[in-house]
């Protein structure tokens, strides 16, 4: 199997190749290290909110409020700009509030998950469109723009270190914490067990409600630092800016591997299919395909590969049906 | 110190309507191994539940390890006092490595942000491994083990937890012979290292190998606890079912017509070869084999469950071309498959819906809209006919006994006035009483003119019930006798691989575990 | 008596519907409530739809967008001239034609319906795009608007008499056809029913092509009621349409719903919101509402079950 899922995770890499090597050809401009950078920062917020939807689907639940989080926080953060002064500190109060509040809204889905047992899609659907209303409600719609961010927030989402923009910085940091912690600590191998076997989970005492609070908890910190690293991207708050993303992010992490009967999936493999997602929409700018026509590129993408995946999961399952035939 | 490493007292557990646990006890004394028996449905597996914190027992329960009274309220509990419980279908994590299944579970509580020491994870499972003489790579993925060495790998687990007192449910039912010797040598080693066994099993020729006491479960009560070797089979099998039970051998000479079913040349890859066969009127056929001989996947190919790569099937002299179960019940051919529960009936469905469901688009009027009238007066003739108790069938099929849902499923297929039915493994799980009632029902619906087909491991009941026997062995017919000529160690004899020179002992071990099986 | 799961709906539902009367100004004022009339058919069409799905145990998520691409059809040809018949019909095809797409991959391939209608959701609006350049397309002309804005013997409006055959429409296709019995015992256990002669997949695959042709009836509602459609038309009703299913008792697991509980909570919903927004909240408030009525019924439902099985084991043990 871990073959097999290495050839899964190579097989999105070969296409990612391909893909680049004919949209090399079309345009010159493809292959700069400017777009392709341009292409990778246009990207952190969904390589943020995928990461964390890895976790969930890896547990096979399903999470449709990240956006709508990601929204909230940074509708709380650009408010909070107004009262903040101008030094580093402002920074720090950020970097420290965007993620808790993150973390609590998170909590609360993890809560209704685990606690009272509602399913997830139901939960965050509630949970959208409550956080949908309010946010609507405060802002009105209104976008705000930059004339009250306090200047070290510019500054700081302007920072590159060489020639990398600080964003993809923050990718990585989370990228990096979230395979550490998946991999190599004991609520992250929890993660895993529980979606490779819930009763087995149960019967040797994992406290399978604490990690399902858990994968929800976490997916909301990382909304809040995705939450950051939307509003650096666009100095800007849009409480528009990301409606219908959660669906982006969750067709990001099936591409990527992440098998939605649970147990199986890896950050990097997410990442590819972040990156996937990513250089098809790029192509076709550059292709000068109309840009009307992506989503349909993209959807039938989506169809594809849950199906191919869907067929190879079945083969699987029936080899490991045959018995031994004299 | 204590003789008993585990004393279970005043074990009682109610659920709503059932009383699964009255008063119940269990001892185990250091380094034996205990064998916990009962019919299905006598409580062995509650009480297990209980012991592993699974299940909540009644007030007024006590529980004594190595002579301390301690308290077990959730699933860890056990485990963190040196109770390992292995449970039938394994609590394996497919997706993880080898060590690591080994390790999960150890003081979980705590541990949560803690680093995985890799290195001393699979130390542990290496050394457990080894203890066991196992040559299982501590890094391979559990999936891609047999089943075997899944189970080797929960006995490491359980060694790894520094386990006095293992549990094993019913650890032989999916384990081939040389396996199940395998197995047993194991038990051997451990219960040197003064590690105890409970041991859970139907085949009771197996528990006389390996235990040195029983404790006997009837209907959720004590009955006793035993030493074995002052214990004779029959003895044990009066406690359990609170009588003595045999099937006789099928006598009745019946008048075989003509052909219903004729199938030639069957086979698909991983499954079954080259299969040929005829069904003939008015006669009982039984199918048997070790679990893994491709029985089922014959049946269910035959039914268009799945579709085989060659052969034909011919109904009453005419090819038919079966490609789905759709098809397969338009020409007449039932199916009651093994696991009632999940493949046979819709639990949250009401007997009326259940039994019409075969036949659904039969039962509309002019309109093409279901006759409701007409379904509930089938449902009530045939819950009439086959006495399903209780007699109500607008009750979901989930509140019936197991005896009663299989007799649900088979009014299912009665009403879809079928010309053949394969009836499953049609006795699993059902109480003694049921079963023979059941064999009646088989034999009545062979006497009407039906072509029937039994599969069976239980090979009294196959010899109870068939007027002619095929014997399966890795996918193939290895042997087709009369009932008349048939015993136990023929069918034993083409069942194993190498027919002819079997040990006597290892056939005596298959043949006998029927009677017992109950 | 002991009342059903609906019928508490039902109440609920009344209940909503005076205490808004009472509290909201001109609630019961004939103007809002025609308004109400023409509001609610286009929601509770495709709340039907999506109970219907969620019988099966599954979910979908293209829906509103299979309802747009119905209602562009419908827009193309009567702003190229036809009439409403041939435009009715396309938008029915469109719609239907969307449904096999799902169906297909669904049943046959057997890919779960949330992956599936992700991917499609995605796949249809940029259909739409692709064809309407994101712009949208309006002037459909008096006689189609009437389907939306007209009246029924000059005082029941149109789209309800709609809504109400469609009600009763998939009330008798659920509970007394082969097929309707067929996707019940599907929802409660698709292996029962493979083994019971039903093809699965056939029954998967009408329930996707009905949904399809649910969303289409939506559409042409929607379309002639706005006389204009746009890639995002009824957009909002995606996750409104699962929480009333839900809201209306349907098993999110499968095997469970009813017709009228759906319908109840529909009822509810637009209650709320349209109560709301005479009570001069903002718009947005209600979708607060909704969401939380939606977990707060859901929380009530986990710790009465939990009552009862408590109760259950003590009148046994007892």
């Amino acid at each position: 199997m871990k073959s097999l899922l290495r050839q899964k995770e190579f097989s999105i890499f070969a296409i990612i190749v391909v893909i680049s090597i004919i949209l090399s050809i079309v345009s010159p401009a493809f292959l700069t290290i400017g777009n392709l950078l341009d292409v990778v920062e246009g990207n952190v917020v969904m390589g943020i909110l995928a990461i964390g939807m890895t976790l969930i689907i890896i547990t096979s639940d399903i999470d449709v409020s990240v956006a709508a989080i990601t929204t909230a926080v940074a509708v709380s953060v650009g408010a909070l700009f107004s009262y903040l002064p101008d030094s580093w500190i402002s920074l720090a109060i950020i970097f420290l509030i965007a993620p808790v509040i993150g973390l609590l809204i998170g909590s609360v889905n993890g809560l209704l998950v685990s606690k009272i047992q509602i399913p997830a899609i139901v939960v965050t659907l509630g949970t959208l469109n409550i956080i949908n209303g309010l946010v609507l409600y405060f802002t009105n719609g209104r976008y705000l723009n930059s004339t009250n961010f306090p200047k070290s927030f510019l500054s700081f989402s302007n920072v590159e270190i060489f020639g990398i923009p600080i964003l993809i910085f923050i990718l990585v940091f989370v990228a990096i914490l979230t395979w550490y912690i998946l991999k190599h600590t004991f609520i992250g191998r929890s993660v895993m067990a529980i979606g490779g076997n819930q009763q087995s989970s149960i019967r040797v005492g994992i406290n399978y409600q604490k990690v399902k609070l858990f994968v929800f908890a976490y997916m909301g910190f990382l909304c809040g630092i995705a939450a950051i690293a939307q509003t650096a991207y666009t100095k800007a708050v849009d409480p528009n800016g990301l409606l219908g993303l959660e669906l982006t992010v969750i067709a990001a992490v099936v591409l990527g591997g992440t098998n939605i009967h649970g147990g199986r999936g890896t950050i990097h493999g997410t990442l590819l299919g972040v990156l996937l997602l990513a250089l098809i929409q790029n192509g076709m700018i550059l292709a000068r395909i109309d840009t009307f026509w992506q989503n349909v590129v993209t959807g039938a993408i989506i169809v594809f590969a849950v199906s191919y995946d869907h067929i190879s999961y079945k083969r699987q399952q029936e080899k490991l049906a045959k018995i031994e035939v004299a | 110190m204590s003789e008993f490493i585990l004393q279970m007292k005043n074990i009682s557990k109610t659920f709503p309507g059932v009383k699964a646990l009255d008063d119940v006890e269990l001892e185990v004394k250091h380094g034996e191994v205990h064998a916990l028996v009962g019919e299905n449905g006598a409580g062995k597996s509650t009480l297990i539940k209980i012991l592993a914190g699974i299940h909540k027992p009644d007030a007024g329960a006590q529980f004594f390890f190595e002579g301390n009274e301690i308290e077990i309220n959730k699933p860890n509990d056990a485990t963190m006092k040196g109770i390992s419980i292995i449970y039938q279908d394994l609590s394996l994590f497919p997706n993880l490595s080898v060590a690591e299944n080994i390790y999960i579970g150890q003081d979980s509580h705590k541990r949560s942000w803690n680093k995985m020491n890799w290195k001393k994870i699979k130390n542990k499972a290496e050394d457990a491994l080894n203890e066991l003489e196992s040559d299982i790579n501590p890094n391979s993925v559990v999936e891609q083990l047999s089943i075997a060495q899944q189970q080797l790998v929960e006995i490491a687990r359980a060694l790894a937890f520094d386990s006095k007192l293992i549990v094993m449910d019913e650890p032989t039912s999916s384990l081939s012979s040389d396996e199940v010797e395998k197995l047993y040598k194991v038990i051997n080693k451990l219960k040197k290292r003064g590690i105890s066994i409970i041991f859970i099993s139907h085949k009771l020729r197996e528990l006389f190998e390996v235990s040195n006491r029983f404790t006997v479960l009837r209907d959720g009560k004590f009955v006793g606890s035993y030493v074995a070797n002052q214990t004779t089979e029959q003895e044990l099998i009066k406690m359990m079912v609170g009588r003595s039970v045999t099937y006789e051998k099928n006598q009745s000479k019946t008048e075989v017509g003509e052909t219903i079913l004729n199938v030639s040349n069957f086979s698909k890859k991983g499954n079954f070869k080259d299969i040929s066969f005829d069904l003939r009127k008015g006669e009982i056929l039984g199918l048997t084999g070790l679990v893994g001989s491709g029985r089922t996947e014959l049946a269910q190919a035959i039914f268009g469950v799945s579709s085989p790569d060659t052969g034909s099937v011919k109904l009453f002299d005419k090819e038919i071309s079966i490609k789905n179960s759709e098809q397969a019940v338009k020409h007449g051919i039932a199916y009651i498959p093994e696991a009632r529960q999940t493949q046979g009936l819709v639990l949250e469905q009401s007997i009326v819906n259940n039994i019409s469901l075969p036949v659904i688009k039969k039962l509309r009027n002019k309109f093409k809209l279901i006759n409701r009238k007409k379904e509930v007066e089938i449902a009530d003739e045939y819950v009439k006919t086959l006495d399903v108790r209780p007699p109500l069938p607008e009750l979901n099929a989930e509140k019936f006994s197991g005896g009663n849902q299989q007799k649900v499923v088979i009014a299912k297929w009665l009403s879809a006035d079928p010309s053949v039915v394969i009836f499953d493994e049609p006795t699993n799980g059902i109480d003694i009483g049921a079963k023979t009632e059941i064999h009646k029902l088989i034999r009545r619906l062979a006497n009407d003119g039906i072509g029937v087909i039994v599969i069976s491991s239980e090979l009294p009941e196959i010899l109870a019930v068939s007027d002619r026997i095929l014997v399966m062995r890795k996918g193939r017919i290895s042997g087709d006798l009369g009932v008349q000529e048939a015993t136990q160690e023929k069918i034993m004899n083409y069942s194993l691989e190498g027919s002819g020179n079997v040990k006597t002992n290892q056939v005596a071990n298959h043949s006998d575990e029927v009677t017992q099986e109950v | 008596m002991k009342l059903s799961k609906e019928n508490i709906l039902g109440l609920i539902a009344l209940g909503t519907f005076l205490l808004m009367s009472l509290i909201a100004p001109g609630f019961l004022g004939s103007n809002n409530l025609t308004n109400f009339l023409f509001q609610l058919p286009e929601f509770g069409l495709l709340a039907l739809a999506m109970m219907v799905v969620i019988l099966t145990g599954g979910i979908d998520l293209s829906i509103t967008y299979v309802a747009a691409l119905s209602g562009v059809g419908a827009a193309l040809m009567l702003t190229s001239g036809f009439s409403i018949i041939p435009a009715i019909l396309v938008a029915i095809l469109f719609g239907v034609a969307c449904g096999a797409f799902n169906g297909f991959v669904i049943s046959k391939i057997g890919v779960p319906a949330i992956l599936v209608t992700l991917g499609t959701m995605v796949l249809f609006e940029g259909v739409i795009l692709a064809i309407t350049k994101g712009n949208s397309i309006s002037g459909f002309g008096d006689t189609y608007s009437l389907i939306g804005n007209g009246y029924y013997m000059g005082i029941i409006p149109l789209p309800i008499l709609i809504f109400i055959f469609f009600i009763v429409l998939t009330a008798i296709l659920l509970n007394k056809t082969s097929w309707g019995r067929s996707v019940y015992m599907f929802g409660n256990n698709d292996v029962a029913t493979h083994f019971s002669g039903i093809k699965n997949s056939r029954v998967l695959m009408k329930v996707y092509l009905y949904v399809g042709l649910l969303a289409a009836i939506s559409a042409i509602i929607m379309t002639s009621r706005y006389n204009s459609v746009k890639v995002d038309l009824g957009s909002a009703y995606l996750l409104q349409s699962v929480a009333a299913a839900v809201l209306g008792g349907a098993n999110i697991h499968g095997g469970y719903g009813k017709v009228m509980g759906t319908v109840y909570a529909v009822i509810i919903f637009q209650t709320i919101s349209n109560g709301l927004n005479l009570l001069g909240a903002h718009s947005a408030i209600a979708d607060v509402f909704i969401g939380g009525v939606l977990i707060l019924v859901l929380t009530f439902n986990f710790f009465s079950d939990k009552f009862k099985r408590k109760k259950e084991t003590q009148a046994s043990t007892a």
